[in-house]
């Protein structure tokens, strides 16, 4: 069955292009939710169907890192998959984002090509 | 020297990298004016912040037709105001090429920090440096005119 994503990101034209590169990776995916940062990110997890989670680092309000932090105290979320898709590319940071729960990261910008190869096997 | 010819080169290509790679717009490096610009007309900054063993500011000005202009390729749309889109695509722009001149200066990432990028524009503004740092200027030539990547660091 294909998979509802949400997008974290407070950048709108970040989520569009995002959106647009899924589709023009070709991968197959279902609905696509989007959140400006991560406490909107946590409410949309409450609420909806959501599979995967393609998040940015550097958000204001709560920041993806602090949104991982909090989603794996919350049973009912917890084992949703994040990535993260951030100009943050140091290896401390995405190294604290794995070791609260990131199952990878894409570096921005990217393109198509890039999305499908990283994302593709996720979604 | 912080903008030595290797961070400056560096800084090219990445710009080069969003413009082809997510923008969809070929841009061409020429040379910079030899003074900073200063004052600029009905045009926007996008503008980051950095912190830490860093500090200082990346700008990069656009006047408000190649903002457009951008903001149409990147999203895929026509653009005929300089809107709340506009705004946020100068923005992100200026994310990533910070996000960049980050990871050019510091492999682990963590002893620089990144504001949160904001955008300024209008029919007249100014925009000065401190001229406590080192300050680079790049330009960059498009369809719709030349747009500017300006820098100043101290460490």
């Amino acid at each position: 069955m294909a998979k509802n994503i949400l997008l974290v990101d407070d950048s709108s034209t970040m989520r569009k292009i995002i959106s647009r590169s899924l589709r023009q990776a070709g991968l197959d995916f279902g609905e696509i939710f989007e959140a400006g940062d991560g406490l909107e990110a946590l409410e949309m997890l409450e609420k909806e169907s959501v599979d995967i989670v393609l998040s940015d680092i550097n958000m204001p309000n709560m920041n993806g890192i602090e949104f991982l932090r909090e989603k794996a105290n919350r049973d009912a979320i917890k084992d949703i998959p994040v990535f993260m898709i951030s100009t943050e590319t140091g290896e401390d940071i995405i190294g604290e984002a794995k070791s609260l729960g990131a199952a990878g990261a894409l570096k921005k910008p990217f393109t198509p090509d890039k999305v499908s190869e990283v994302l593709g096997p996720l979604v | 020297m912080l903008f030595s010819g290797e961070v400056a080169d560096k800084i090219v290509e990445s710009t080069n990298e969003i413009f082809t790679g997510m923008v969809m717009m070929e841009i061409e490096a020429i040379d910079p004016p030899a003074e900073p610009i200063g004052q600029f007309k009905n045009s926007i900054t996008g503008l980051i912040g950095l912190a830490g063993s860093f500090k200082g500011v990346l700008a990069v000005h656009f006047t408000n037709d190649i903002a457009m202009a951008v903001t149409g390729s990147f999203l895929g749309l026509e653009v005929e105001e300089v809107n709340e889109d506009v705004h946020d695509a100068v923005g992100e722009i200026a994310n990533m090429l910070g996000g960049d001149l980050k990871a050019i200066l510091s492999d682990k990432g963590k002893d620089i920090q990144l504001s949160l990028p904001s955008t300024i524009g209008g029919e007249e503004y100014v925009f000065n440096s401190r001229d406590v740092g080192e300050q680079l200027l790049l330009a960059f030539k498009v369809p719709a005119g030349v747009f500017y990547v300006e820098a100043e660091l101290e460490k």
